[in-house]
């Protein structure tokens, strides 16, 4: 329970009731005031009308008419009370308790509980005045009449209040339940996640409301974590995985040198050999770090304007005796001005590899395409093609995963790490990567989204 | 050359130490960068080899330091960081230029060469010449032996290179860097090609003498032929 009274929504709610307890009782005070000048006014002209009326009759009819009709009006539970006294202070009618001889002018009279049958004290407001001749007409009205509306006013005010505190007060813990249900919910789940379970997720209701939508960008927030994690995973068993072949073969190198060498020259055969494979495993360990670096880079960091066209003539240009030298043609057809943004350095090399791959794995005489277009939706499409023998398509997903090579090419020189950095860097600038088949031969490329902050 | 080394790891400090004494310069070594900085700033340096993370105070700060006290010395980084940005972060600070650990020594060598004798900015040549090679930086034109070479222009930017780093011993990466500004090691041997087609059209088809020499597991030099 007193975590219940902690939270924010029990807070906001009995801030609520407060504030609109305050109000009420503001507004009741007002209606209250209101109602009793209201009510005061129209006992004032009641009085002064009576008043008017009665010294009419005593100008027409003399003191015994008065008499008669003070008499008839004094009866009924509305009437208004009445007192007439003549000039030795005797009185002739009403019994509104006066001892002395009333002054003309407003009173307040105060009736002793003997002279009521609830024996209640009454309060009379009463109006003297003199008819001449020495009568003395007094007036009055029970002010207990007022006093009854005040009180209905204030009844009914209060019980409003006091429901308002009990509704808001039992609402606020009905919310904050359901509000610190869910809380724990998530807190749950991320207990969970502490103690090892990774693929658990906070339970999403459908409503879409502000906790929904919190607890589905903390969703996306673990997916997102989750991937890295099965990324580093991965990395670390594929570095198991393949880099022992060949540093067992370094240390096979090394004790066969150690066993069988006889001469200087075969030491130095030995040491050049084991230097090869260790600068080979060199290699690979920095592409393996460089696309864990692209892939845990934060995008956008660092990001310039980079004009494509001119990156794809530069590799182009680069490359261009190697592929001649191989037999191969190369075939630019680049669209001027094509702007992207994002790394230079690493866009450079994303299209360098591709280049060399199409050169590594094709046989003389192929044609090697380097293509950048515009299209409509898209900002740009980088692809290098080929018109070699292409790739099997079952094949083709796992092009890009890392020390991915398919059966054909395991006895070419490479790492196959060139395309996962191709497709980390894609990753990196939001753009998909391209692989398809070209028939024949393979396309792969880049493919840039039209507006990548959007 | 008088070089100081700064950087923390025993071994490669002494491994660098001890290839550049063999080539005759003077080496001076720290393992940390509170006394690299009072060294630095206190000798008279032709050339700093800075490892970016040192004890004390880190590579970055220790050049920024240095560049602020206005120790115009050249610093070369080495770094085992290769970081999207890194060698930006290197040379904004001050830095010269910038290596990743390992490194080959004659690569090293050969960068240090290059950024003691680097030329002070102000008296940029219009003209280099290498025995009876001339090359017009302006109009961007090669002549051997007063005859016109026509070169691509990308193999105009390869023989300037060269030319401005006449006489000493320029590496791949030199190269890759400085004339496609590839930032990173093509797996095939985009560079030789470069240079043999360059050697191809300079030296007239192998009418004229060899200007380009290959130096074995470093790289290429750019000099007169021995008489």
């Amino acid at each position: 329970m007193p975590r219940l009274l902690r939270t924010a929504s029990f807070r906001l709610a009995a801030l609520y009731v407060v504030v609109f307890a305050v109000s009420a009782l503001m507004l009741g005070a007002a209606v209250f005031l209101a109602a009793r000048s209201a009510l005061e006014r129209q006992m004032t002209t009641r009085i002064e009308t009576e008043v008017t009326f009665l010294r009419e009759e005593f100008r027409r009819g003399g003191l015994d008419r008065l008499l008669a009709t003070v008499r008839t009006r004094g009866r009924g539970a509305s009437a208004l009370d009445y007192l007439l006294v003549d000039r030795d202070g005797r009185r002739l009618a009403g019994e509104i308790p006066i001892s002395a001889s009333p002054r003309p002018g407003w009173t307040i009279v105060e009736v002793p509980e003997a002279s009521e049958d609830n024996g209640r004290r009454e309060r009379v407001r009463a109006l003297a005045s003199d008819l001449g001749g020495g009568v003395m007409l007094v007036v009055g009205d029970d002010l207990g009449r007022v006093a009854e509306v005040e009180e209905a006013v204030a009844t009914a005010f209060l019980w409003t209040v006091g429901l308002a505190a009990l509704l808001g007060i039992g609402g606020g813990v009905l919310v904050s339940r359901t509000f610190l249900a869910r809380v724990d919910a998530i807190a749950r789940t991320a207990e969970a996640i502490i103690e090892g379970d990774l693929a658990r997720r906070v339970p999403l209701r459908g409503t879409n409301d502000d906790l929904d939508r919190l607890a589905g960008t903390l969703n996306h927030m673990l997916d997102r974590m989750g991937a890295l994690m099965e990324s580093l995973r991965q990395v670390s068993s594929d570095v198991a995985h393949d880099l022992r072949t060949p540093l067992s073969r370094l240390c096979q190198r090394l004790e066969d040198a150690r066993t069988h060498a006889r001469s200087v020259g075969d030491y130095e055969i030995a040491v050049d050999g084991a230097l090869r494979e260790a600068e080979g495993l060199l290699d690979t360990f920095a592409a393996l770090l460089r696309i864990a670096q692209v892939e845990g880079a934060s995008p956008r960091a660092g990001f310039r304007d980079v004009d494509l066209s001119a990156v794809a003539e530069a590799v182009a240009d680069a490359y261009r005796p190697d592929v001649e030298e191989a037999g191969h043609s190369l075939d630019v057809q680049v669209v001027p001005g094509v702007v992207v943004r994002g790394d230079q350095e690493l866009l450079t090399q994303a299209i360098a590899n591709l280049v060399e791959n199409a050169l590594r794995h094709t046989p003389a005489g192929t044609r090697i395409g380097i293509r950048l277009s515009r299209d409509p939706g898209t900002a740009a499409c980088l692809a290098v093609e080929d018109d070699g023998p292409g790739v099997k398509p079952e094949d083709l997903p796992r092009l890009a995963d890392r020390f991915y090579r398919s059966e054909r090419s395991r006895t070419t020189p490479g790492n196959g790490l060139g395309l996962s950095l191709v497709a980390a860097v894609a990753e990196l600038h939001g753009a998909c990567l391209l692989l398809e088949d070209a028939g024949p031969g393979l396309r792969a490329g880049l493919v840039f989204r039209a507006d990548p902050d959007a | 050359m008088k070089v100081l080394v700064i950087e923390d790891d025993m071994e490669t400090a002494a491994y660098i130490a001890r290839g550049l004494r063999e080539h005759g310069h003077v080496v001076d070594h720290v393992a940390d960068g509170q006394d690299g900085l009072v060294m630095a700033a206190g000798g008279t340096y032709d050339v700093l080899v800075v490892d970016r993370m040192l004890p004390g105070l880190d590579g970055l700060g220790l050049v920024r330091t240095l560049r602020g006290a206005g120790v115009k010395a050249p610093v070369l980084f080495l770094t085992a960081l290769r970081g999207v940005g890194d060698r930006v972060q290197g040379l904004e600070a001050g830095g010269d230029d910038y290596m990743v650990k390992p490194f080959a020594f004659a690569e090293l060598l050969a960068r240090l060469n290059a950024l003691a004798r680097r030329p002070p900015l102000s008296d940029v040549p219009i003209m280099l010449r290498v025995a009876d090679l001339e090359l017009d930086l302006l109009k961007r034109t090669v002549t051997r032996g007063g005859e016109r070479v026509e070169l691509q222009p990308r193999e105009f930017r390869l023989l300037e290179f060269l030319a401005r780093h006449a006489n000493r011993v320029v590496t791949r990466t030199m190269l890759l860097e400085g004339v496609w500004d590839f930032h990173f090691d093509p797996r095939t041997n985009i560079v030789e090609t470069h240079i043999s087609r360059l050697r191809g059209k300079i030296s007239r088809g192998g009418r004229d003498p060899e200007l380009i020499h290959t130096v074995r597991g470093a790289g290429y030099a750019l000099r007169a032929p021995a008489p």
